[in-house]
């Protein structure tokens, strides 16, 4: 049971270790970016931009750690930066593996299709774990080290309910996987894809008439910012990202079954 | 396993092929493909690169899905998903490419494959091939790689074992190694389907033949049948006079002058061949399996139908009661030259076997 799930796990393990080490040293930097700025009157600053760009870059009481991690760090990292990581990874899960052949082999197994995608999609939550309970862990760390307090409980449920939205770009690239037999296009697509629904939601978003369009981005149902800083999120939005989810992954059974390797 | 009456009758042989068809846009790369492999019995899948010999084998394993008809492997109808993948467990597979994850070690392939389907003759065939497991496999030569594809498809004791070219890359000895080993595992009752474009190989360690050209069946018999149509490709220098006589023999098809000699196919016998060559101031001589695609151009037309043979046929089969008994002492004399002439002929094929599909 799980021989699969397992084998690929162990070899997330190393590109697990790589990210959740590079995400710990940008939040490093923010973290000492954020005594360097102390003092700074940060409302005077942006008060002038338009709110369309406060709204985009999670920008909302900046002069509290809170506010700064939630804009710099959350809204960038784990909004924009995870997103893109995770629907490239999830775009070489089949892709690579039909263009190598290697999927000859493990199609030889006696494990159905649907099965065998499940579990090497099922690898991937060995990063995304990784990157949000380490990644926690350190900010945290951080955090107490320059002598400024967060709340434990919106730190967690910060990271927490980043899993279904870094699931749904997950699912974005797994669907484009199983699509397409060359692995860089379905990453390559993958992570245009998701870029694209980012901007549909920070710039066309706020446009008037075109308000619509920005429910079609999983980041629309992910605010970082706020839940670091008072804990506040719309539990259905976890919900729609969640049926999202398992919508793609349905969808992505679906055409691996059908297809010709 | 033999001992199995059940799936000892005609409808539940291992491998039933029924009206197999799979096109790809235009292409037709299995065209109404029919035939069935007995117990125990190794059978091999003849033809020129781009025949459609992969395709059909990887219908059989289920990575295509057929156009139209099927085949039922140990039982199981390809199209049935959940039938074919209780199956799977019996079944060894060695693919043309072996696309193992590069950065993982043999050894961590053998756990994981092993953990998939068992493992419980993994330590007697790594004594039989020796990859060296404990390195990553991106270090390995084509016939390492091929080694541990060995091992990983026979490691689960499978009833059936379904293989694509799979001395390709093999040195000659451990090619050798690999013949003994297939007929070993025929009389352990194990089942053998292997494809191959290499006509020798298949002679030596085949029961019987399905001959595949242009994605159709052309032919299917026993080797015995195919040994007798053989023919040798040889290459001759030597002065004109002597050149002349020599193509003058019974059994030469084909002569083709050059410069300093000449080159043909020889269906005759084969010691009338060597005491004319040694009536004669020969400078060189080679002697070896001549391309596949010539045999099968020769037997079978040059487009691939079984229609257009018969023309040629009578040409080339001139002395085939002669080659009967000399077959034999023909494949021995040539062994040695055999493996450069297999170079040759996988280097025709790329040209007109090609275009087949």
């Amino acid at each position: 049971m799980f021989e699969t799930a397992r084998y690929e796990g162990r070899r997330r393990l190393r590109g697990a270790a790589i990210l959740t080490a590079g995400v710990a040293a940008y939040a490093g930097f923010i973290v000492w970016y954020f005594t360097v700025l102390e003092g700074v009157d940060y409302e005077d600053v942006f008060e002038d931009l338009p709110p369309a760009m406060l709204e985009a870059f999670g920008i909302q009481n900046l002069s509290t750690i809170e506010g700064f991690l939630g804009a710099q760090l959350f809204s960038f990292v784990w909004l924009l930066g995870l997103g893109l990581y995770f629907a490239y990874v999830a775009g070489g899960v089949v892709a690579r593996d039909v263009e190598t052949e290697r999927m000859d082999l493990l199609l030889s197994f006696p494990v159905t299709r649907s099965r065998l995608l499940v579990e090497k999609f099922a690898a991937l939550l060995v990063p995304m774990v990784a990157v949000n309970a380490f990644g926690g862990l350190i900010i945290y760390l951080l955090v107490l080290a320059i002598g400024e307090r967060i709340a434990v409980d919106h730190l967690f449920l910060t990271h927490l309910l980043s899993v279904p939205f870094l699931l749904v770009c997950a699912g974005v690239g797994l669907a484009f996987s199983v699509a397409v037999d060359r692995a860089a296009i379905a990453e390559r697509a993958a992570v245009g894809t998701v870029f694209v629904l980012y901007l549909v939601e920070s710039v066309v978003g706020g446009a008037e008439g075109y308000d619509w369009i920005q429910y079609l981005s999983p980041t629309q149902y992910y605010e970082p910012t706020p839940i670091l800083i008072d804990g506040s999120f719309e539990p259905i939005d976890s919900v729609i990202l969640l049926v999202a989810f398992a919508g793609l992954l349905i969808l992505s059974q679906a055409l691996f079954e059908r297809r010709d390797i | 396993m033999s001992g199995d009456a059940s799936r000892s009758d005609g409808a539940d042989r291992p491998i039933v092929v029924d009206g197999l068809t799979k096109e790809f846009g235009s292409v037709v790369a299995n065209d109404d493909v029919s035939f069935a492999v007995n117990e125990g019995e190794v059978f091999g899948f003849l033809g020129p690169n781009g025949a459609g010999k992969s395709t059909t084998i990887r219908l059989l394993l289920g990575l295509l899905k057929p156009t139209s008809g099927t085949a039922r492997v140990l039982g199981a109808d390809i199209r049935d998903e959940a039938a074919l993948t209780g199956v799977k467990r019996r079944i060894g597979y060695l693919p043309a490419h072996l696309g193992f994850a590069d950065a993982a070690t043999g050894e961590a392939v053998l756990d994981y494959h092993g953990a998939m389907k068992g493992e419980e003759r993994r330590e007697e065939l790594l004594e039989l091939f020796t990859p060296p497991i404990e390195r990553p496999i991106r270090d390995y030569s084509t016939g390492n790689r091929r080694m541990l594809g060995l091992v990983q498809a026979f490691m689960h004791d499978p009833d059936l074992v379904i293989m694509d070219e799979p001395t390709a890359g093999l040195d000659p000895l451990k090619q050798e190694a690999f013949n003994e080993f297939v007929r070993a595992e025929r009389d352990r009752g194990t089942t053998v389907f292997f494809s191959s474009h290499v006509l020798s190989e298949v002679r030596r360690v085949c029961d019987r033949v399905g001959i595949l050209r242009g994605g159709s069946l052309v032919e299917l018999e026993n080797v015995d049948a195919l040994l007798h149509r053989g023919g040798k490709h040889v290459r001759v220098h030597a002065s004109d006079a002597a050149i002349a006589a020599i193509t003058d023999l019974d059994g030469v098809v084909d002569p083709e002058r050059f410069a300093e000699g000449a080159q043909f196919i020889y269906a005759g016998d084969v010691n009338a061949l060597l005491r004319e060559l040694a009536a004669h101031d020969v400078r060189d001589v080679e002697v070896g399996e001549p391309p596949i695609e010539d045999v099968f151009a020769h037997y079978y037309g040059s487009e691939g139908t079984a229609g257009g043979a018969n023309a040629t046929d009578a040409a080339w089969n001139g002395s085939s009661g002669a080659t009967d008994a000399g077959g034999e002492a023909a494949d021995r004399a040539t062994d040695a030259g055999g493996e450069a002439a297999d170079d040759d002929g996988a280097a025709t094929d790329d040209g007109p076997g090609a275009t087949n599909v």
